[in-house]
């Protein structure tokens, strides 16, 4: 599993698409705090990075769909699942190799944030909890949208496909709790509930305010087991009915 | 080595492969020959463990797939019919992976992508990326692939197809290397080198066995069909029609126009006494007869008769015979 992983984490490297996506996120991200950066005044000489994170995240969880969309789309258009299926691995390990290098690819674009931080502790000082809260859950929540776009692409033999509806269900993840907001749903406190308890944006919340919930980070892991699961039975599925 | 029992695959509706049976033994090359999409390739992605097959068994060395199936793929190594290639990667990085997925110890991995890469004759390749090599290139690639994790059972699936005439001689000699210590099995739409490796030969079609001998065997045979080669001069139509009434006729088993006044018959007799009857029957009609043979049947013969049926005639009717069948 090991090698797998080794040349998924390699494969984002051989080809342009990790730096783009590091570069834009880093963009997006330093906008950002330039933004915060500029807006403080004498009476408020405080800003949260998890706050950053937590508007920051509208723009990555689309970026996400862009790291997923090959892994299993490609495999199958370039045949070499056929290599993966017939040598020693299983799907378990396919699919966890694969995850486990997003993961990686992920950690590294993340940790490119980390200057900013260091800026700020050279001319100020950093509440580290607080951060440490922030990338946790950014990291969670970012993993967790990676499960749901390794399904996605499990579906389909074609990148652009894949792409086009991981964003689609990034959209659905980022607005779900706002379905809560309408009239109409008010009315339905079984589903308001149900929504509300599998919202992955409301968990972040509490990441983004600085406090630590271990239900949270459960939450999160459960969400991610489920969608990685699911992509193994997607992978498994389209096997047997091949053809 | 490899026992094949009642195998079935069914896509939906279609029947790919339907209820086959065959072994190989150990050290055996076996020859899986049909014409396009007889079911070659789906038999071939079921024996190492790629699709399940709808009903019956495959045992390697004696071992189910399902039972055991990390042992079982170790003992494989597959060329597909599409090389699987990751592109952006350079050859030697790409066989170090597969080493590394095909759980080869660590301390052999390097002598093993270097066995492999002296066998292709591509080392010199071994720092290119892969995208940038040619189609042959790429084939050998795949092949080496196949190779590491020294199975004992290879399958390869129209291992020559894109090759050149030298490269295919290549391959075809490293083939009759592996026999030693592999069991292989080889599958092609080309009838020479499956003549020329293999020790048996399974003729497969519509996903059915047709066939399933040594090569002398089933060319042998059909040494008892007479067949013969008649060349006529006149106008060629008309004598086609002659020939077909002729009674004792079994079947007519290829038409060549050579040019406007020359046409060559294959056709198979009931017995000898009919070539005369043919004979004067031309000439009464006002052919002459520029040559008539006795031949035997050629491997290509056995293959066609096998794969279409022995009622193959002319060129004109050919298309509707094949789906009246």
């Amino acid at each position: 599993m090991f090698s797998l992983f080794k040349k998924e984490v390699q494969s984002y490297f051989y080809s342009p698409l990790a730096y783009v996506i590091s570069a834009l996120f880093v963009l997006i991200y330093s906008l950002s705090f330039i933004q915060w950066i500029t807006s403080l005044t004498k009476l408020n000489l405080q800003f949260s990075f998890a706050a950053i994170f937590y508007e920051q995240f509208f723009y990555f969880i689309f970026l996400i769909p862009m790291l997923t969309m090959k892994t299993f789309a490609e495999e199958r258009r370039a045949n070499t699942e056929v290599l993966l299926m017939s040598t020693p691995l299983n799907v378990f390990k396919i699919v966890t190799g694969k995850f486990l290098a997003i993961g990686v690819v992920f950690a590294l674009i993340m940790a490119l944030t980390f200057i900013y931080p260091v800026i700020t502790l050279i001319y100020g000082e950093v509440r580290w909890s607080g951060l440490i809260c922030g990338y946790l859950g950014f990291f969670l929540w970012g993993m967790g949208c990676v499960a749901v776009g390794m399904l996605v692409s499990s579906f389909t033999e074609n990148q652009i496909i894949a792409a086009i509806f991981g964003e689609a269900a990034m959209l659905v993840l980022w607005f779900m709790d706002r379905f809560n907001d309408i009239e109409w749903m008010k009315n339905k406190p079984v589903w308001s509930s149900i929504i509300a308890a599998v919202s992955p944006k409301e968990r972040f919340e509490g990441f983004a305010t600085g406090v630590f919930r271990l239900s949270d980070v459960v939450f999160y892991i459960l969400f991610i087991s489920v969608f990685l699961c699911w992509t193994m039975i997607s992978v498994e599925k389209r096997r047997w009915s091949r053809g | 080595m490899i026992e094949i029992k009642n195998l079935t695959k069914q896509y939906g509706q279609i029947t790919a492969v339907n209820n086959i049976s065959f072994t190989a033994n150990k050290n055996e090359i076996l020859g899986f020959l049909g014409p396009n999409g007889a079911g070659k390739s789906t038999t071939m992605n079921m024996i190492v463990g790629y699709l399940p097959p709808t009903s019956g068994e495959i045992l390697i060395d004696g071992m189910n797939m399902n039972d055991n199936p990390r042992e079982v793929k170790k003992k494989i190594g597959y060329l597909p019919e599409l090389p699987p290639l990751y592109l952006d990667m350079k050859v030697i990085e790409y066989l170090r992976f597969v080493a590394g997925i095909k759980e080869v110890p660590k301390a052999e991995r390097e002598h093993q992508v270097a066995r492999a890469l002296s066998r292709l004759k591509i080392t010199d390749m071994k720092n290119r990326v892969i995208k940038n090599l040619s189609k042959g290139y790429r084939q050998r690639v795949g092949f080496a692939q196949a190779l590491i994790g020294d199975p004992q059972v290879l399958i390869l699936d129209e291992p020559t197809v894109g090759l050149d005439p030298n490269q295919t001689m290549e391959v075809r000699n490293l083939i009759n290397m592996l026999r030693k210590d592999h069991t292989i099995i080889f599958s092609s739409h080309i009838l020479q080198e499956v003549a020329a490796v293999c020790d048996r030969i399974v003729i497969i079609d519509k996903g059915e066995i047709k066939a399933f001998d040594t090569k002398d065997k089933l060319v042998g045979a059909s040494e008892d069909d007479i067949v013969y080669i008649i060349r006529v001069k006149g106008v060629c139509a008309d004598a086609e029609k002659i020939i077909r009434e002729t009674e004792g006729i079994k079947n007519v088993m290829e038409i060549n126009f050579l040019d406007e006044k020359t046409a060559e018959f294959k056709v198979e007799l009931e017995s000898e006494e009919i070539s005369e009857a043919i004979v004067s029957a031309m000439i009464q009609n006002g052919f002459s007869i520029a040559e008539i043979k006795r031949i035997s049947m050629s491997l290509e013969d056995v293959f066609a008769s096998f794969t279409r049926g022995k009622s193959y005639s002319g060129l004109a009717s050919s298309d509707n015979n094949e789906f009246s069948e």
